[in-house]
């Protein structure tokens, strides 16, 4: 079996500018943030994300220029507020976005792995999305006679998820709520992974549900203690609110935004610098 | 025994409540701490049986937990009865019908409960970018009924022509949307701080159920970008129960956190360093 265990540029390295990236987790919780600081500081360029409820990473991508387009269905921060660099991109016309649907998301997924050139939906008719969406085409079912919409597929050229934990050849843990991720590392051409733990492969299978994404999907994994900081990972930490909200107040200007980036990723070359600077105490507050 | 102090918030929060039957499923979306509320109030009260799944973990919970802005992941994840992938929820449950409760919040809505999640102004240079409508463009026309709230009724929601179709209401009212043979039966209530509101069976246009204590006709119709059908007799919202109000306060929600939701952007920041300094110091 192949050891996948390799150091954070290195993984890094196998993202190519104007990949189509899948970001793992949801809104607040478990986000891959080590992988996404180490993608703004290897300045890669074009991306598209693909993120079904997206947040920070989104956020952080499309402000630092790394990504110029993004597929997702929700851009925001929850109660904390809206995206800063999202909502500045889009209102100035500097992002592609391609307008999404949960619906169009999971079944784009799911026809990539059937590969169909689509999958239907009953929903969507009469929303405008299908009016920003020349893609999604209503069609008359030969079986039924009933109008629905083809999502056609969606697969992304690299996924970076985090967990939390997974054993040197990327057989990958997920305590708590999976959501997408499962599907996200099955239709991605590649996938990186960022884990709490590295185990033994014991460990993983002594766990009720063993393996979520299975070694043979993943090519790189990476060992990235607090690697969601300021995101969740449960059950280590909860998300670090008061870095977010700080987040959300810097990044309302570009100078601002420019500034967080120089502290927490220009500054900071490796993940411990990063998690220096965030400092022990911050982070102690956060455990669970 | 009504309450003779409860707030706006709560009476929106009761309301809310009072649509869950026993036994039903709930969903919830994405920072919607009312709607947590509401979930949580009901199957303490009249709805023991009801089984709430919340968005952060995709988990169906029984068991109930105080709201908290911190620690909610850790509750839902630690008591769930069981996880549930997001294309689980998206393709099985929602479009079945075994969820058949969820309530939405709209940034704009019109006279035929048509809403908009997704931005204000026009789609392609918009002068807000909304986070957008998540699962609205599907469950809108599959749910079998619709039910929404707005924490603060004004003009800038209710408005007579919405910049973007997230979720289908009425269409253009009248039989408009039954003619598309939708499987839902489109917007049922919508809960707002001044009222109850429904749709007019023949017209499909909103029109009032109920107007909060101490709303006035004219207050309503001010505060709404369309004509309201407003009946002659229309009654008052059952106020909340003492019982209610001491469950929200003292069980459900000490800190406030729905209050989030309640407050103007500019008043929420006091309230957030007041709920994260307590939470981080227990």
């Amino acid at each position: 079996m192949a050891d996948k265990l390799v150091s954070l540029s290195e993984a890094v390295g196998l993202i190519k500018n104007g990949d189509l990236l899948g970001i793992g987790g949801m809104s607040l919780y478990r986000r891959p943030m080590t992988l996404s600081r180490e993608i703004i500081r290897r300045g890669i360029k074009d991306l598209g994300i693909l993120s079904f409820i997206a947040g920070l990473p989104s956020d952080m991508l499309i402000g630092s220029h790394c990504a110029s387009r993004i597929r997702s269905c929700y851009v925001g921060f929850e109660m904390f507020g809206l995206a800063p660099n999202y909502r500045r991109a889009a209102e100035n016309g500097a992002l592609e976005i391609i307008e999404e649907t949960e619906v169009t998301i999971v079944l784009g997924l799911k026809a990539t792995l059937l590969q169909v050139p689509h999958l239907p939906t009953r929903g969507i008719r009469c929303t405008d999305v299908m009016k920003v969406r020349k893609d999604l085409k209503e069609y008359t079912c030969p079986l039924s006679g009933e109008k629905l919409v083809a999502l056609p597929p969606i697969k992304p050229d690299i996924s970076i998820i985090h967990v939390s934990m997974a054993d040197r050849m990327g057989n990958a843990h997920i305590d708590g709520a999976v959501w997408l991720d499962e599907d996200l590392a099955k239709a991605s051409g590649k996938v990186i992974i960022s884990a709490e733990k590295i185990v033994e492969t014991e460990e993983i299978i002594r766990t009720p549900s063993r393996a979520n994404i299975p070694h043979f999907m993943v090519d790189a994994v990476v060992r990235a203690p607090f690697g969601a900081h300021p995101t969740s990972c449960f059950p280590f930490y909860t998300y670090d609110a008061k870095h977010i909200r700080k987040y959300l107040e810097v990044s309302n200007s570009d100078n601002g935004f420019s500034e967080y980036l120089n502290t927490y990723v220009y500054q900071t070359k490796t993940h411990e610098e990063y998690l220096d600077q965030v400092g022990a105490s911050t982070l102690s507050k956060i455990l669970l | 025994m009504y309450s003779e102090d409860f707030t706006a918030d709560e009476m929106v929060v009761v309301c809310m409540a009072r649509e869950i039957k026993d036994h039903d499923v709930l969903a919830q979306g994405i920072a919607t701490p009312l709607v947590t509320n509401a979930y949580l109030l009901a199957k303490k009260t009249h709805a023991p049986n009801c089984t709430p799944m919340f968005h952060m973990g995709n988990t169906y919970v029984l068991e109930t937990h105080p709201v908290s802005l911190l620690y909610f992941e850790k509750y839902v994840n630690t008591w769930a009865i069981r996880f549930q992938h997001s294309g689980e929820v998206t393709m099985e449950h929602l479009p079945s019908g075994r969820v058949n409760i969820e309530y939405f919040r709209p940034a704009q809505i019109d006279m035929y409960g048509n809403f908009n999640n997704t931005c204000i102004g026009e789609w392609h240079s918009p002068k807000v970018r909304l986070p957008g409508a998540a699962g609205i463009p599907e469950v809108s026309i599959t749910y079998k009924k619709i039910l929404l709230y707005v924490p603060r009724h004004d003009r800038r929601c209710f408005v007579p022509k919405i910049d973007f179709v997230s979720g289908v209401g009425f269409l253009d009212g009248k039989t408009t949307r039954e003619e598309m043979g939708f499987p839902g039966k489109g917007p049922y209530h919508i809960i707002t701080d001044l009222a109850v509101l429904g749709f007019d069976d023949k017209t499909k246009r909103m029109k009032v159920i109920s107007l909060h204590p101490g709303v006035t006709r004219e207050e309503i119709q001010g505060k709404t970008g369309f004509e309201l059908i407003i009946p002659k007799d229309v009654p008052t919202t059952e106020p909340p129960t003492k019982e209610q109000i001491r469950v929200i306060r003292e069980e459900i929600d000490p800190l406030g956190i729905r209050l989030l939701e309640f407050l103007p952007a500019e008043e929420r920041d006091e309230l957030f360093d007041r709920i994260i300094e307590i939470e981080t110091s227990r």
